[in-house]
């Protein structure tokens, strides 16, 4: 008698909890219809659309902006974000705060996909510009040129080059908000010791490696090459430049260019290096790059504009150079990087396009390139600010730079990239065979 | 007696010399871990390395901008608010579950047990999905307390197994002289069971803190703000952006985050054998 | 125990409630999702229009060569380190417990690698093992055992081996702790009748040591077998999978595919292949330990 009361009640208990588990499962479906109508309710009324958003959204609780980006929490362009620009932004745009967040740059992109697959996505973010159509493939990003009536005016007044990066498809997904690419720095004092000229060709810089390398004064070993992974942003320099290529322009096929002779040659260089003991970096038990370089451990590498603080900060005495990546049998051929600024669909579609218009603004751009980005903005880039801005040498760099095949598949491609060439250089796979192997590979992920 | 003496102590000796031994290994990283927070970050590819600093490179400099960081503060406030709270909730909750389960029949009673015991084999991180989804659904990503429910919930089996056979090494005489005099399940369970239980409960309390001091993906993947980070997420942020590791700030929060823990564990250490000894796994 | 009065059962009830509440929202519904989960094409081109594919992504997790390689790492990592940490505790536990002085003191200094966060104690593994770090300072340039430096973390089986040491070195002052108490709580008199009958130090620990503390032994190896699959922050933090995913363990492999590629239906099929191994593990344990038991009466 008595435990059939109790009985009942953990019975009712049960099914309340299965219920309540049933409500919220439902519950969770319905934002996801909702959605998936609002990008084309959206495009239907454009102008009349905007014009009540704004009469709403004038509201006495400010609305704010979340903005998702990498800039590195302790670095001089999060000072410049926190301190300048967003008061800058809240002062001009009254009724928006600026909720800025920093995450590290590959948690970033988990972080999108995780808040993708329940709905919390922030308003805004700075996205590498290689996770562009990936992202689009997810039905996240809104298309801007679709959606803002005043696309053209802003897109007009950024880099042409900069804003192809933001196309899939033949829509715009983002705005470009900076660029940037690699160009070799040196150990300027070792260069001058040995009495070897500033590599301007990939021969002399081979040579220039191999006659660097070997042991200091303490008899610790010393890599003439250092690179700290082997993804398509590490290798990519050293395959362009000598003629090789991962895919065709279009994007449609590997077969025929990731394992080409000249790609093939371009990889087999990087594997002598590393038998040699004269390449390392990528391991995870080396020394960490801007240390190894910083205390002469590591003579060249190629890298990027960020390079230049991190050194000033950390050594400051240490003495080295830069020069454009050595040009190979195809020219100097660097790899385009950077970052665009994206909404997704979820956001406060007015905020989160002032706020895009604002960052990708001469005034923003001008403060950002006080601190080593490279602008985007075609003012910007005229002004005195870039002409003495520590990254002069990088822009020269970016002209001749390629970037990285624009497909949705691209995180996945360079997954099997790192691999396959982690296998060729790190375990001496046979490298004409495991590229034919890659090509089929990365053939299998574009047609998907 | 005198011979037995005799031969103990050379065997005495070897005891001593293989646990210090062992000891050494022990805090060997910590002790590693404290001398380079003491280096200045340029020294810590020093050639020839050194296990201690020289007495005239020893800098707290690194120290000085830890706690020059207002993050710092916070970063910590949060870890112990979280953990303070997972700690309390799950107290509660799983000496009751546990009271009940040691103490009363009801139907569903060994499918219950069995369905705690079993989740406690299913790794937590495996569900961080659903999870995620579940903490999305309730409003509670991106806040300090979205994560309390969930690692109460991650420590219940576990602390509810312990509690449960601590509970019934209590002689049942107890409960029955309360009943006698008209006491409730209520007076039984908080004026008898908790108060003869507090040394495993304080034991899984203390199991249950570090838990969630420590944790790491669930925090990682829930939390965004950077003034809403829990200790641990700050530390692996000073590692390894843009190829550059601070290994001397890194090194430096974390020998002040490990602090807490240790003065709570030295004093509290009593409590992890009496509470284990006549606990759950007695058998 | 039986219930007298209505009231009493409404506070049974009430005490029941919260765990209940928590337990069932919080763990049991994450598990049925998952499993539900498991069944549909989820990945980036289906964010939001899942379909159902039945167990196309349990296929594709057991043909999936990286998972095997991880699940092989996961294993391994468990059959090294829990042996490891029990033998290594309770001898420990053993001479703690034979000593007359500084019991204490060797219990807290044992203790501490327990109580620091995995995420410290893996970035001082890394450091302390890095290729021009301090231990192969030693190694090479001190002791001379080595001419050139060990690529502790460059290799499956170097990174793995680091992860291994990792893990024992953090759960030998667990496993003191909790064979400590189990010891104090054997009967004296069995030790004492042994002692009578001839019995060494040796015997004493193998045929009366250990058969007493059995449950313990039991209760230690099923919590550090679920321990061993749940192995992450050290992976992650030390060669973060890294050479070419060949130090992947299950979990990490878990993370990587959801988190890095989107495949939500392929991890959590993932998930359950880990759950059901844990099960079935813990399953064989207690059996074997229950057939000893019978073999010994």
């Amino acid at each position: 008698m008595k435990q059939t009361s109790i009985k009942k009640m953990l019975a009712l208990f049960l099914i309340a909890a299965v219920m309540l588990a049933a409500f919220t499962a439902c519950a969770e479906k319905a934002p996801d219809t909702a959605q998936t109508q609002q990008p084309a309710s959206d495009a239907a009324v454009p102008a009349d659309d905007k014009a009540a958003e704004t009469s709403t959204a004038t509201p006495e609780e400010p609305v704010t902006i979340n903005f998702w980006h990498h800039y590195s929490a302790q670095s001089a362009e999060n000072e410049t974000l926190m301190n300048v620009l967003i008061p800058k932004f809240e002062e001009e745009n009254p009724g928006y705060k600026v909720n800025a967040v920093s995450h590290e740059w590959a948690d970033l992109h988990d972080k999108i996909l995780v808040s993708a697959s329940s709905n919390t996505l922030p308003d805004v973010a700075r996205l590498d510009i290689a996770w562009v159509p990936e992202f689009q493939k997810m039905n996240i990003l809104v298309p801007l040129d679709q959606q803002m009536g005043d696309f053209n005016d802003v897109a007009g007044q950024l880099l042409p080059s900069a804003m192809s990066t933001a196309v899939v498809k033949g829509s715009y997904y983002a705005l470009a908000l900076n660029t940037n690419t690699k160009i070799l720095f040196y150990n300027a004092d070792a260069l001058a010791e040995a009495g070897i000229e500033v590599p301007k060709t990939m021969d002399e810089m081979f040579a220039a490696i191999h006659a660097l390398s070997g042991t200091n004064a303490n008899g610790q070993q010393v890599w003439g090459l250092n690179e700290p992974a082997l993804a398509g942003w590490n290798v990519l320099p050293y395959i362009w430049s000598n003629g090789g290529n991962i895919t065709d322009d279009a994007c449609t096929t590997a077969t025929g260019y990731v394992n080409s002779p000249e790609t093939a040659a371009a990889v087999q260089k990087l594997v002598d290096l590393y038998a040699n003991g004269e390449f390392t970096g990528f391991n995870s038990g080396a020394i960490p790059m801007t240390d190894g370089f910083g205390t002469g451990r590591y003579m060249m590498l190629l890298e990027g504009p960020w390079k230049t603080a991190e050194l000033a900060g950390a050594y400051p005495d240490f003495n080295y150079g830069t020069s454009e990546v050595p040009a190979g049998s195809a020219g100097s051929i660097s790899v385009l990087g950077g970052e665009d600024i994206a909404m997704f669909n979820t956001a406060n579609k007015e905020g989160a396009w002032k706020f895009m218009k604002f960052m990708t603004s001469e005034y923003a751009q001008e403060e950002m390139a006080k601190c080593g980005q490279i602008p985007v903005n075609m003012t910007a880039l005229d002004s005195q600010t870039v002409k003495d801005a520590s990254f002069a040498p990088f822009l020269e760099a970016i002209t001749t730079a390629k970037a990285r095949p624009t497909v949705a598949s691209w995180s996945e491609i360079d997954n099997a990239l790192t691999v396959a060439m982690t296998d060729m250089i790190v375990n001496g796979a046979d490298v004409q065979q495991t590229l034919d192997q890659l090509a089929v590979t990365i053939d299998g992920l574009l047609a998907e | 007696m005198h011979t037995l003496k005799k031969r103990e102590l050379p065997s005495n000796i070897l005891r001593y010399v293989l646990l210090l031994l062992g000891g050494a290994v022990s805090i060997m990283p910590m002790i590693y871990m404290i001398s380079t927070s003491l280096k200045p970050n340029g020294a810590l590819y020093e050639f020839p390395p050194k296990f201690f600093p020289a007495l005239d490179t020893i800098t707290i400099e690194n120290y000085v901008y830890i706690f020059s960081q207002e993050k710092f503060y916070i970063n910590f406030l949060n870890s112990v608010i979280v953990a303070v709270l997972t700690v309390v909730i799950a107290a509660f909750v799983s000496s009751a579950l546990a009271f009940c389960l040691a103490r009363f029949r009801f139907p569903g009673r060994k499918a219950l047990f069995a369905l705690v015991i079993g989740t406690m084999i299913i790794p937590g991180t495996t569900l961080i999905i659903t999870q995620y989804q579940l903490a999305s659904f309730f409003k509670l990503t991106n806040k300090l307390l979205g994560l309390v429910p969930f690692y109460v919930a991650w420590v219940i089996p576990f602390s509810t197994f312990m509690i449960k056979g601590y509970i019934e090494s209590i002689p049942r005489e107890f409960d029955e002289a309360v009943y006698m005099d008209g006491g409730s399940v209520f007076t039984v369970f908080f004026k008898v069971i908790c108060p003869l239980a507090s040394p495993a409960i304080a034991s899984v309390s203390i199991f249950n803190f570090l838990t969630a001091w420590e944790e790491f993906p669930w925090a990682l993947t829930v939390l965004n703000d950077t003034q809403k980070r829990t200790l641990p997420i700050a530390i692996s942020g000073f590692f390894g952006q843009h190829q550059f590791t601070q290994w001397g700030y890194v090194f430096a929060m974390s020998v002040a985050s490990l602090l807490p823990v240790l003065i709570i564990f030295i004093c509290c250490q009593k409590y992890f054998v009496s509470g284990l000894q006549t606990g759950g796994i007695k058998g | 125990m039986e219930l007298k009065s209505k009231r009493d059962r409404l506070q049974v009830g009430l005490l029941l409630l919260p765990g209940l509440l928590v337990f069932a929202l919080f763990t049991i519904y994450p598990i049925v999702k998952l499993l539900y989960m498991s069944f549909l094409q989820w990945d980036l081109g289906s964010m939001l229009h899942q379909k159902f594919i039945g167990l196309q992504n349990y296929i594709d997790v057991l043909s999936d060569e990286t998972f095997r390689i991880a699940f092989a790492n996961t294993l391994l990592y468990t059959l090294v380190t829990v042996p490891g940490q029990m033998i290594l505790g309770l001898l420990a536990a053993v001479l703690i417990n034979a000593i007359p002085r500084f019991r204490v003191t060797f219990r807290v200094i044992y203790y501490i690698p327990v109580i620091t966060s995995w995420v410290i104690v893996s970035l001082i593994f890394r450091y302390i093992f890095n290729t021009e770090g301090m231990l192969n300072y030693v190694l090479t340039n001190v002791l001379h055992l080595t001419v050139s430096n060990i690529r502790w973390l460059d290799s499956r089986w170097g990174g793995l081996t680091v992860a291994m040491m990792l893990g024992i070195w953090k759960g030998v002052g667990w496993n003191l702790v909790v064979f400590l108490a189990a010891l104090q709580s054997v009967p004296q008199e069995l030790y004492e009748s042994a002692g009578i009958d001839g019995c060494g130090a040796f015997q004493k620990f193998f045929y009366v040591t250990l058969p007493s503390i059995k449950p313990t032994i039991l209760f230690a190896l099923v919590m550090l077998t679920i321990g061993g699959f749940n192995v992450f922050t050290s992976i992650k933090m030390i060669t973060g999978g890294k050479p070419m995913h060949q130090t992947e363990t299950v979990l990490t492999w878990m993370y990587y595919k959801a988190f890095n590629t989107g495949s939500f239906g392929y991890a959590a099929a993932l998930s359950f292949v880990v759950a059901v191994t844990l099960i079935f593990l813990a399953v064989l344990q207690f059996r074997a330990m229950k057939q000893k038991d019978a073999a010994n009466s």
